[in-house]
């Protein structure tokens, strides 16, 4: 019901951005809202004018049709009033879900596209999955607050007017007790909150005790400390038992004490009131007056402590919307990813290029190679050597220097989308999504699965799966062995395939027999690419165009055959492998 | 479920007694307000004043209910906790009994959540289950009792009504409850696409899909918002209709007690009774919705019972054998004898394996992954007991070492380093008081980790944090937990972590230190500089 869509905001670090965007519900809200706290007076009325007339009728001022007519009437009017107060209840509540909506999806927007440099620094990745679970406060907040503009700030003014009406002295001196009923609860509401950080900071504790005790259970065996760390809980056990009886206690007496207090107005009620229907007090009442007029205080007296709720449920929200502003602000307005145009061959030139980790010294330098469409460029060197490292500089990842030339474009001087158009890249990490096998490989385009299935040698091994391509993969692909999801990942990689394809070790958890047929197969399917294969495993890499490797920051280029004779490391490395001494096994 | 209420009823007779006491007397005074108005307004009628003892009355009442419904509230508190409280024990206790398997077979966030969470809904069930319902039903049966006294047509009215708005009530909970969890799977899936997204930037920025992930993302939090509006849509009517019901049930018995004597028997009202109805009406439906509540807690506090009682129906672990030890095997620092043991009986990793270590010496078990070289280890450290056969260290039958001897007999540097929370010095003494202060020194010292230590701003004290230690540096702590107690036996197993080839050598320097003079028994490494003189022993 009322759904709407997803909309940007115009400027996302502006709560009042939301209000606005959300006028229509807004304008329902306060028409409800105002409709049903002014009808909030009507049941006490009626209900007073009911007891009046039923003592008419005994007096025998009036017949039992004025009875059915005004209970009719009665019964009416709460219906209408009810009725506005559905409408309210639901519009306010729609409000807050829609703004909750929007706030994700604002900072959702910001997350995706912000730089990977960014997200690894202060954590940022951390605060983002905490924001959310701010917007939740936020929104309920600012929900809170406008119900309570009506519920509290209105329905208040209407109650005090009735009363004021009905004799403006007695309700002065009922009321006099609020105060004081503010006041006290005002000064427990310290202790109550010092009460609450304690239990919850005791909880904490516990809840770390229990699942250290769970999952070091077999350290603590292995090393005999079963028992001491049993006694440990104990002592937590009793010290959370004792933190969580006082602050509930606490917590549980504010209501029930405030309530006491402000109800002391009655007794004022009662005896004045009473006067007033005698006829020798302040105003002259009926039975009506005073039953309607002590229905309307016991409400007031009970919104009242309402007001308190309202205001920390605006402080929670005010310091969740501290917390998420901030992430809000960093939003980028920047606006749905441009298609990118057809894949151009590319021959890709890099001089002297100098690259290490931000914050570390060492690095690599000294690379110079050229590939041309249909080149593949075999990198390596042993372990430790910087492989991985020149594959993050394609994707202006690391700090680099020298020159890379793209068909003669320096690679520098290209934006986000038009790097993205020349060169994908395919990580250690497979990276998968929590989605079925087809989907981690189309992303969403109209890819032919299959197609990369069979190019990846998946396609018996997933066809033997009961859903086939359709199979979720699990939380980060761990429902697949890890030469699966390396594979998926390459498929996935290869069917979004650009010009320069940086490939990291995708062979690392795929048998010897395996690489050489995707390879074989890749090599089909883009001859005029460009591919650069990382790789530690050099079955292959005499039949690559080229072999780039890399010792003790420096990288020598050439073919194979040239690399063996001049490079003494690289001449090693082969004669190991051929010998069988894998690095990995 | 009522087992379990019962023995709990027995093991706190007295608490249980105080809450029962504390809710009637609530309930009875909440109930008796309208009654004095009841008085006051047909004494209003009558044309005298109200005694000022009603007015003192009415509010004495008031406060004397609001001052009983705080001490229930206390009561049930306190009881709620001292259950939890037990049961945690109870719980705590029973992971001593608990094989090694156990904690290997079940995900530890699976068990803690029995402790906490299933521990929770047992306080709730109390609180907000069993004694709120009791209150409830106490207040709703008080009510029916006290409009039965003043109008019949009244009570008749309702005993039709009541079951029918029950069973509405009910269906707008379960409506919500429903909503509410599909929301919960959604918000799950919502808040588990951010960490992922995170996990996966590079190719999503590589491959450009960020707005693919957005629309994913959009999706999700729109069955969040779907879900959310469902239980809206069920709140924002439930309370109205409700109240306009109230409302046509005044309307009728006051249009009842008007039609004068011919309808007195069923509907026949003094003024006063007439305005105590009309509040009693007001506080039956309220009630009406807590027990609803109350059964919904109830029964998701039931699949909490059931937890606890799997948990504390688990197998338990059997004691080692008390046989003595076979003679030949006294004086072996470490002895198979014709072992065969598998996790699963009828597959065995290791047949009548036998092998043993003199005191004081050093090998090496090697092997292909798979033949039972850790399996080994969880044999002598007694986590499982061999099938056939028997396993002894320090000329004891492994398993049957009293607790506090095992550290000063043996140390296992374990796959894994698991920081425990708390401070660097409780990483090697793990809590326990026997370790000496200078003993913890001893042990950093020895694996080279003392002058990393004591330039942190509290020295061993300080509190361990991610990122305190580096990958290399927690092996080194790992090493200095298992030699804190000055063991005679170490036990090294393959450690598992990457480490670069100069941290390798640290942590290669610290073992060979650890490693002198003890007898030692470690599975192969890839410190392959360890093997040069040792005895090696070939499994598989």
């Amino acid at each position: 019901m009322f759904e709407g869509s997803i909309r940007e905001v115009v400027r996302p670090d502006r709560i009042l951005s939301y209000f606005e965007q959300e006028k229509a519900v807004l304008l329902v809200v306060t028409a409800t809202g105002i409709l049903y706290n002014l009808g909030m007076g009507a049941g006490p009325y009626f209900e007073g004018q009911l007891a009046q007339c039923l003592y008419d009728i005994f007096q025998g001022k009036a017949a039992a049709g004025d009875m059915v007519r005004l209970a009719a009437l009665y019964v009416g009017v709460i219906f209408l009033v009810q009725l506005s107060r559905a409408g309210k209840r639901y519009s306010v509540r729609l409000f807050s879900n829609r703004v909750s909506r929007t706030m994700r999806h604002t900072l959702y927007h910001s997350l995706v596209r912000l730089d990977v440099r960014e997200l690894q620094q202060e954590n940022l990745g951390n605060l983002m999955t905490k924001a959310m679970g701010d917007v939740d406060a936020c929104a309920e907040g600012m929900r809170k607050f406008t119900t309570e503009v009506f519920d509290t700030g209105v329905v208040m003014v209407v109650y005090l007017g009735l009363l004021l009406a009905y004799d403006w002295r007695l309700t002065l001196l009922a009321c006099s007790f609020t105060p004081l009923a503010y006041w006290i609860a005002n000064r427990l509401k310290k202790q109550v909150a010092q009460a609450n950080g304690v239990y919850k900071a005791t909880e904490a504790r516990l809840n770390t005790l229990t699942l250290d005790r769970v999952s070091h259970a077999l350290t603590y065996r292995i090393y005999g400390q079963e028992s001491c760390r049993d006694a440990a809980y104990e002592t937590q056990l009793t010290a959370y038992e004792k933190a969580s009886a006082r602050a509930n206690i606490f917590e549980g007496a504010l209501g029930p004490l405030y309530d006491a207090i402000a109800m002391a107005g009655t007794v004022v009620i009662f005896y004045f009131g009473a006067r007033n229907v005698q006829g020798i007090g302040w105003e002259a009442w009926n039975i009506a007056s005073f039953t309607t007029f002590l229905a309307c205080f016991t409400k007031l007296a009970v919104k009242t402590s309402h007001a308190a709720k309202l205001f920390n449920a605006v402080q929670k929200a005010q310091v969740s919307w501290q917390r998420i502003k901030p992430l809000l602000q960093a939003a980028a307005p920047e606006g749905k990813n441009r298609l990118l145009g057809p894949v151009v061959p590319v021959t890709l030139e890099v001089r002297d290029l100098a690259c290490h980790y931000p914050g570390q010294q060492e690095g690599l330098a000294g690379i110079s190679f050229t590939a041309r469409p249909g080149d593949i460029i075999g990198i390596t060197g042993p372990v430790a050597c910087g492989k991985s490292l020149l594959g993050k500089v394609f994707l202006e990842e690391v700090p680099w220097t020298g020159s890379i030339l793209c068909n003669g474009t320096d690679f520098r001087t290209l934006d986000r989308e038009q790097r993205r158009s020349l060169v994908s890249y395919l990580g250690h990490d497979p990276e998968l999504l929590s989605t079925s096998i087809g989907e981690n490989i189309a992303l969403g385009d109209p890819v032919d699965v299959e197609k990369f299935l069979t190019m990846t040698n998946l396609k018996e091994e997933v066809a033997a799966m009961p859903q086939g391509a359709d199979t979720p993969v699990g939380s980060e692909g761990t429902r697949l062995s890890g030469g699966q999801q390396a594979r998926i990942a390459l498929a996935r990689t290869l069917a979004h395939a650009r010009s320069v394809l940086v490939l990291d070790d995708p062979f690392a958890a795929v048998d010897r027999k395996g690489e050489t047929k995707i390879l074989e197969q890749m090599r089909q399917a883009f001859p005029d690419r460009v591919i650069l294969l990382i790789s530690h495993r050099l079955t292959h890499f005499p039949e690559f165009t080229g072999v780039l490797f890399l010792d003790q920051g420096w990288g020598s280029f050439g073919t194979h055959e040239e690399l063996m004779q001049q490079e003494p490391g690289y001449a090693r490395l082969v004669k190991l492998q051929q010998e069988g001494v894998d690095l990995d096994e | 479920m009522w087992e379990s209420v019962k023995g709990t009823l027995r093991t706190h007779p007295r608490s249980g007694a105080l809450v029962a006491v504390l809710v009637v007397l609530s309930v009875a005074t909440s109930l008796l307000p309208p009654l004095v108005l009841e008085r006051a307004v047909d004494s209003l009628t009558e044309g005298r004043g109200i005694p000022w003892q009603l007015a003192v009355l009415y509010l004495g009442l008031t406060v004397l209910s609001d001052c009983f419904e705080t001490a229930q509230n206390g009561a049930i508190t306190v009881f709620g906790q001292k259950v939890t409280h037990g049961l945690r024990s109870t719980l705590c206790a029973k992971l001593d009994r608990l094989p090694a398997g156990y904690f290997t077979g079940h995900p530890s966030g699976q068990t803690t959540s029995v402790f906490v969470n299933d521990g929770d809904t047992i306080d709730t069930l109390y609180s907000d289950g069993i004694v709120g319902m009791l209150a409830d039903a106490c207040k709703l049966l008080g009510i029916l009792g006290i409009l039965w006294s003043r109008s019949r047509g009244l009570f008749l009215i309702l005993c039709f009504l009541l079951p029918l708005l029950f069973v509405l009530t009910r269906h707008f909970q379960k409506g919500t409850l429903a909503a509410q969890r599909e929301n919960r799977r959604a918000i799950g899936r919502v808040n588990s696409h951010v960490p992922e997204t995170i996990h996966n930037i590079r190719t999503i920025h590589s491959l450009g899909k960020e707005q693919y992930m957005e629309e994913r993302y959009d999706t999700l939090i729109t069955d969040s918002f779907r879900a959310i509006n469902r239980a809206n849509v069920f709140d924002g009517v439930y309370s109205p209709i409700i109240l306009v019901t109230q409302a046509a049930v005044v309307a009728v018995i006051m249009v009842g007690a008007a039609l004068g004597p011919a309808w007195a028997d069923l509907f026949g009202l003094s003024v006063g009774s007439a305005v105590a109805v009309i509040a009693y009406v007001g506080k039956i439906f309220g009630p009406l919705e807590s027990i609803g509540m109350e059964i919904q807690s109830i029964q998701s506090a039931m699949a909490g019972i059931q937890h606890i009682g799997e948990f504390l129906g688990e197998e338990e672990r059997e004691p080692a054998s008390a046989e003595p030890l076979p003679e030949d095997l006294e004086d072996k620092a470490v002895a198979f004898s014709h072992v065969t043991f598998g996790y699963d009986p009828a597959q065995p990793i290791l047949k009548d394996f036998s092998c043993s270590l003199e005191p004081g010496e050093q090998a090496i078990l090697m092997g292909p992954s798979g033949c039972g070289k850790s399996t080994l280890f969880k044999l002598l450290l007694g986590l499982y007991a061999p099938q056939q056969g028997t396993a002894a260290l320090m000329g004891k039958r492994a398993g049957s070492l009293p607790e506090e001897e095992k550290r000063s007999l043996y140390g296992c540097v374990e796959q894994e380093f698991s920081p425990v929370p708390g401070t660097v010095a409780d990483q090697v003494t793990l809590f326990d008081a026997s370790v000496a202060s200078d003993q913890v020194d001893r042990a950093l010292e020895l694996v080279g980790l003392k002058e990393a230590v004591d330039r942190l701003p509290q020295g061993k004290d300080t509190l361990m944090a991610d990122g305190l230690f580096s990958q290399g540096e927690l092996q080194l702590l790992n090493i200095a937990r298992a030699v804190a107690k000055e063991p005679r036996l170490l036990l090294l197993d393959e450690i598992t972590a990457n480490l670069d080839s100069q941290t390798e050598e640290r942590v290669l320097k610290a073992l060979e230190r650890a490693a002198q003079g003890r007898t030692v028994l470690s599975i192969s490494h890839r410190f392959s500089r360890m093997m040069e003189g040792q005895r090696i022993i070939r499994m598989g």
